[in-house]
């Protein structure tokens, strides 16, 4: 006889409020169904009344952690819409400012997860090195989450000679630092206890089921979009993606601090090639057409699709973001697991439900 | 043995954090921390009003005032970089604790406007 135990949306563990109806056999899962919809704020429905210059600090209040590449990614897609060529310069500030984002998306998720598995200190190591990511953001860019750095046509900020040291200085005390508690996830007993082999994916079954980001590419498949995408800046940079073959929750873990030290590398190349210029264009008019965009976030691919009327504010705008993309796979890999993992595994997509309902 | 040698490199270590009320760190110096409003040189165009995400400025002509709603104000400085005039300024200082909802500013009368850059 199965029995029906509701986990979330309220759950120590969940950061958001996901909510899953897991039918359980003795202790083993059997059967899953999600339900979504407790934070949808009618964002894109809300854009009617803005601007679309006004639309990008929409945008970047989708998601708290990830907000700088929303900011980007729509940027872009309007500049698609109007046929706009950005400056090299703000281009390279945009990738910047975009890796420093991963990296303090990476950290939080690394401390959010020890923290689900128990090892409380493991966490507060985590989040301290994050803190001095933030620190750059609130120097840089006069903000500590939502960074606003991005504009159609370019960027709002600039980065001065003190900044760029001070990033610089920073990457070059928190790589030792990642080393550190890289050793810990990646070799301590109790940690691999816990990871090696829990709810593995397949590289086709990974694929197959559309899931985005480290989760796809913990499981063999090399697809990032930084390589794909038509974005010519990260091949300037030497970008590679980082792929585990593994497929299981350790796996995504290895992935992502792999592209903790992959994003540090891309914050160097992309100093040490910053070009001088202008760091925006401006852009008149009112866009007409529709464009489709897509970026690589923290947690996987995201779209962004937007269309113009030849007004002022956009007709439509619709976004596909990375955790819907993953959510399918927890239907596949939860049936068989054990009750004490749900946890973990639902953290391991590292879910945003903020993102997903907008 | 890596977390063990962490944990006990900590203890020699200093808090991570401040003791908040005691010790207060400076601001950085490019931090958004508040709007500043100077009327001197405001001739009531409105483009902050126009500019602005939240809807937190409101012109009023007639009345000859200038209105920040705080609370609404999310710091990106759009109306700084779209004020003509240059009035409208940001500090990197917090708000002091029970900042008031509304803050209104009666502009001077702008029938002799000021030049710009003084």
């Amino acid at each position: 006889m199965t029995t029906i135990i509701p986990f979330g949306p309220q759950h120590p563990v969940l950061p958001e409020p996901v909510s899953l109806k897991l039918e359980i056999d003795n202790d083993v899962v059997v059967g899953v169904l999600p339900s979504l919809g407790y934070v949808h704020r009618g964002l894109e429905k809300f854009i009617d009344t803005k601007d679309y210059n006004q639309t990008l600090y929409i945008c970047e209040r989708i998601c708290g952690i990830c907000s700088a590449l929303h900011g980007v990614t729509y940027a872009r897609a309007v500049e698609k819409l109007f046929d706009v060529e950005v400056p090299e310069r703000a281009q390279y500030l945009r990738v910047i400012w975009g890796e420093l984002n991963r990296i303090h998306s990476h950290l939080l998720w690394l401390g959010l997860f020890a923290d689900g598995f128990g090892f409380e200190s493991l966490f507060y190591e985590c989040w301290k090195y994050r803190e001095s990511v933030l620190d750059i953001m609130e120097m840089t860019v006069g903000n500590r989450v939502i960074h606003s750095m991005a504009k159609v046509g370019g960027t709002s900020k600039d980065l001065s000679k003190e900044h760029i040291d001070l990033i610089l200085k920073t990457l070059d005390t928190l790589e030792p630092k990642i080393k550190d508690i890289e050793k810990v996830f990646v070799n301590n007993y109790t940690v691999k206890k816990r990871l090696v082999g829990l709810a593995t994916m397949s590289k086709q079954l990974a694929y197959e089921a559309g899931t985005a980001g480290p989760t796809l590419r913990g499981s063999g498949n090399a697809i990032d979009v930084r390589e794909t995408e038509d974005w010519d800046i990260y091949r300037d940079l030497d970008f590679k993606p980082v792929v585990e073959k593994d497929g299981d929750c350790y796996a995504r873990t290895k992935v992502r601090i792999g592209e903790l030290y992959e994003s540090i590398k891309l914050v160097r190349n992309a100093i040490s090639k910053l070009p001088n210029g202008e760091i925006a264009v401006p852009i008149k008019g009112s866009p007409t057409g529709e464009a489709i965009m897509r970026c690589e976030m923290p947690r996987g691919e995201v779209v962004y699709y937007v269309k113009g009327k030849g007004t002022k504010n956009l007709e439509r705008l619709k976004i596909r973001t990375p955790t819907f993309a993953n959510i399918p796979s927890l239907l596949l890999t939860l049936p068989g697991a054990k009750l004490a993992d749900v946890p973990i595994i639902v953290l391991t997509i590292d879910p945003c439900i903020s993102c997903t309902e907008r | 043995m890596g977390m063990l040698n962490l944990v006990l490199a900590n203890v020699s270590r200093k808090p991570a954090t401040r003791l908040y009320p005691f010790e207060i760190r400076e601001p950085f110096k490019g931090f958004k921390g508040r709007i500043v409003f100077n009327p001197d040189n405001c001739i009531l165009c409105g483009i902050c009003q126009k500019k602005c995400p939240p809807d937190a400025i409101t012109v009023t002509k007639t009345d000859k005032t200038w209105e920040l709603n705080v609370f609404r104000c999310i710091m990106c400085t759009e109306c700084v970089s779209g004020c003509p005039k240059d009035c409208i300024t940001i500090s990197n200082e917090r708000a002091k604790t029970g900042t008031k909802e509304y803050i209104k500013i009666l502009v001077p009368k702008s029938d002799t406007p000021k030049a710009a850059s003084k």
